[in-house]
C-alpha cells in the first residue's frame, strides 16, 4: 500500500517556484531520505506533506486518502513529526511535553477529552528512546541531543504509521548525531514505520535508508536506492560539487570523500 | 495529587474565600459585626457593608480574575512573556470609546447599560476588529503580526485620547483621566452582573482549552503536527479573551499590570502547564486585585486612590524585575 503519494506537486511564492512538478511514492514501512543543497525545496516538500502548506498544485495522498479531505487531527494520527530543533526554553518536563503530542489521540466525549493510556504510552516512548531518566527533568535543562531524542519520543507517542523528520541531527556534535542516527535506524528496522527524513548527511543517507531522493531547484533529480544514487555524476548534478564515492570496507555502503582543497 | 494542585486547592482557594470574608470589614468606617445578619437593612453600617464594600470586593475579584486570565492566554498564544491584553489595543480601544463618549456628552442608557460603557465596549471591539483585520490583510496571522498590529493601534488610540483631552474642557478632561486610571468605585449589583458573564465565559473557554494553550505556547509547527488547527485556535482564544477584557475595561477602566504580575508569579509556583496555571492565575488575580483595591480605598483618609495607580506602582518594578530576570531572551522574544 502507498503510504505517501505525491503527484505533480508544485508550489510557488510569487514568481519563485519552490516545488516544481514533484512526484514521489513511498510504500508502507519504507525508509526514504531526501537530500539536496540549501534551497532545493526539501523542507517545503515536508511542509506540504504535513499539510502546513495548502495552496499547492497537484495532489498529496496519505494512506490512500487525499490530504485536503483530512482534518488536522486525522493528519496527526497518520504522521508523527520531528522538527529540526525546538526553542531551548520550553517550560515543561519531558513527560509533560511527550504527553502533549497525544493531543489528537485523546478520546472526545464527556466534558473534557480523555487519554487514559497517554501516560503509559509516553513512558513506553521514553523507554524506546532511552530517556527514561529524563522524564521529570525540565526541557530547558537538556542538551541538544537529549532534546532531539525527546522530540522523537513525542512523535513515537503519537503512534502514527508515518514518521517525518526535518534534519533530525542538524546542529548536533558528532557523538550526539551518531546516537540519534542509531536510534532512528533501530526504529525504522524494528517498527515497520514509514520514515521520510531530510538530511545533509549523505553518508548517513547511504547507510540507513532504502531510497535516496535528490532534489535541486524544487525538482526531483534522482530517486534511487543508495548504491545507485551515490555516483559522482548524480552528486555533481544535484550539488554541483565534485565528490569521490567509495565503498566502505566493512559495511559495503557507498560513502563520499570531500574534494581536497588546493592550497 | 500533584503539588501544584495542592497549592490551588489548599492555599489559593482558601485565600480567595478569606479575602472575600475579611476585606469588606476593612476601611475607615468599622461596621458592627451584626451587620452580617442584615443584608437588606438601610442603616449606615448595612449600606456601607452590603451596598458598597461587598459589591466592590466582588467586582475587584472578578476583574482581577479576568485580567490575570487575559495575561495567561495572551502570553501563551503570542509566546511573549510581556504580552498582555493592554499591549494589544483592547484597552486602548475601550479608552478611546469612553473618551469620545465623555467628549461628546453621551448620556443615554440602552438596556440598562450606560452610554459610556457601551462606547468602551464598541471601542474595544473596534480595536479587536482592526488588529485582526491587519493580520488578515497581511496574509500572516502570526503572533508577531498581531502583536505589532496591537502595539501600533494602542499608540494611535493613545494619541487620539490625548487630542480629545486637549480639545475638551477641564471637567471632561478630569472625568477622562479618572476613568483612565482604573477605578472600581462604580461597583454595584448592576456592574457585577455586567462583568460576570464576560469573566465566566472567558474562564470556561480557557479552562476547557488548557491543552491547546500548552501546545500554542511551544511552537506553531509542533502544535499543528500534533493535530491543532493553530490559526483557528489562536483566533478563538484571541477573540474570546479580548471580549472578556473589553467587558472588564468597560466597567473598571484600564487597570494595568494585573495581567503580567499574576500569571508570572503563578508560573513560578505551579509551573507552566495551563491545566494548573489557568485556575491558579484566575484565583491569584482575583485575590491580588481585591487586596490592591482595599489598599486603594484605605491608604489615604482624605481621598480614595484609583486602584490602577496601586497596581502600576507594584507592577512597574515587577515588570523591570521580569525583564532583568529573563535577561536578553525577554527582549529578543
Amino acid at each position: 500500500m502507498n503510504s505517501i503519494h505525491l503527484q505533480n506537486l508544485s508550489f510557488s511564492i510569487g514568481a519563485k517556484r519552490l516545488l516544481d512538478n514533484v512526484s514521489i511514492s513511498v510504500d508502507q514501512g519504507e525508509r526514504v531520505v531526501i537530500v539536496g543543497p540549501n534551497g532545493a525545496g526539501k523542507t517545503t516538500l515536508l511542509r506540504c506533506l504535513l499539510g502546513f502548506i495548502t495552496k499547492t498544485e497537484g495532489s498529496v495522498t496519505l494512506q490512500e486518502k487525499p490530504l485536503p479531505e483530512l482534518s488536522r487531527q486525522e493528519i496527526a494520527r497518520m504522521i508523527g513529526y520531528v522538527p529540526q530543533q525546538l526553542e531551548s526554553d520550553i517550560p515543561f518536563t519531558v513527560l509533560e511535553f511527550i504527553m502533549m503530542s497525544r493531543y489528537a489521540n485523546a478520546q472526545v466525549g464527556g466534558i473534557l477529552p480523555k487519554d487514559p493510556d497517554g501516560e503509559s504510552i509516553a513512558k513506553q516512548a521514553t523507554e524506546r528512546t532511552g530517556i527514561q531518566h529524563l522524564e521529570n527533568q525540565s526541557m530547558s535543562t537538556l542538551s541538544g541531543g537529549e532534546r532531539q531524542k525527546v522530540n522523537i519520543a513525542a512523535a513515537l507517542a503519537q503512534q502514527t504509521p508515518i514518521l517525518v523528520l526535518d534534519e533530525p541531527s542538524a546542529h548536533l556534535d558528532p557523538k550526539q548525531r551518531e546516537s540519534i542516527q542509531q536510534l532512528l535506524g533501530e526504529i525504522g528496522r524494528k517498527s515497520g514505520t514509514t520514515i521520510i527524513t531530510v538530511t545533509h548527511d549523505l553518508n548517513w543517507a547511504a547507510m540507513d535508508f532504502d531510497r535516496i531522493i535528490g532534489m535541486s531547484h524544487g525538482r526531483v533529480i534522482t530517486d534511487a536506492p543508495p548504491a545507485e544514487f551515490m555516483t559522482t555524476e548524480n552528486l555533481l548534478q544535484i550539488f554541483d560539487a565534485h565528490w569521490t564515492v567509495q565503498t566502505h570496507p566493512e559495511s559495503g555502503h557507498p560513502f563520499i570523500l570531500p574534494t581536497q582543497h588546493s592550497s | 495529587m500533584s503539588s501544584p494542585r495542592h497549592f490551588i486547592y489548599f492555599v489559593l482557594l482558601p485565600l480567595a474565600v478569606a479575602t472575600l470574608l475579611v476585606m469588606p470589614w476593612l476601611g475607615e468606617h468599622r461596621p458592627s459585626w451584626d451587620v452580617i445578619t442584615r443584608p437588606m437593612a438601610d442603616d449606615l453600617d448595612a449600606i456601607i457593608f452590603w451596598q458598597i464594600r461587598v459589591p466592590r470586593i466582588l467586582l475587584a475579584m472578578l476583574a482581577g480574575m479576568g485580567l490575570s486570565l487575559g495575561g495567561v492566554v495572551f502570553q501563551a498564544i503570542f509566546r511573549n512573556p510581556l504580552a498582555t491584553p493592554f499591549t494589544l489595543g483592547v484597552a486602548g480601544g475601550a479608552s478611546l470609546g469612553v473618551t469620545l463618549a465623555i467628549f461628546l456628552g453621551l448620556n443615554l442608557t440602552i438596556l440598562g447599560v450606560s452610554g459610556v460603557s457601551l462606547a468602551a465596549l464598541i471601542g474595544a471591539m473596534g480595536a479587536i476588529a482592526v488588529v485582526y483585520g491587519i493580520a488578515r490583510a497581511t496574509g500572516n496571522i502570526s503572533p508577531n503580526t498581531i502583536l505589532l498590529g496591537g502595539v501600533a493601534i494602542s499608540f494611535f488610540f493613545a494619541s487620539l485620547i490625548l487630542l480629545l483631552q486637549y480639545l475638551g474642557d477641564m471637567s471632561d478632561s478630569f472625568r477622562i483621566l479618572h476613568w483612565l486610571m482604573g477605578d472600581l468605585s462604580r461597583a454595584n449589583a448592576d456592574t457585577i452582573f455586567q462583568v460576570l458573564p464576560f469573566v465566566a465565559s472567558g474562564a470556561l473557554i480557557t479552562g476547557f482549552l488548557h491543552r491547546e494553550l500548552n501546545l500554542l505556547s511551544i511552537n506553531d509547527d509542533l502544535a499543528a503536527s500534533c493535530g491543532l488547527h493553530v490559526e483557528r485556535m489562536r483566533m478563538i482564544l484571541f477573540l474570546a479573551v479580548s471580549l472578556m477584557i473589553a467587558g472588564i475595561v468597560t466597567v473598571c477602566g484600564p487597570i494595568g499590570f494585573v495581567g503580567i504580575m499574576a500569571p508570572h508569579i503563578c508560573r513560578l509556583i505551579v509551573g507552566s502547564n495551563h491545566r494548573n496555571l489557568v485556575p491558579a492565575s484566575l484565583l491569584f488575580g482575583g485575590i491580588f486585585l481585591a487586596i490592591c483595591d482595599t489598599l486603594a480605598r484605605t491608604i489615604s483618609t482624605s481621598a480614595e486612590v484609583p486602584v490602577g495607580i496601586i497596581t502600576a506602582i507594584l507592577g512597574g518594578p515587577f515588570f523591570l524585575w521580569l525583564l532583568f530576570r529573563k535577561g536578553r531572551n525577554a527582549l529578543i522574544d
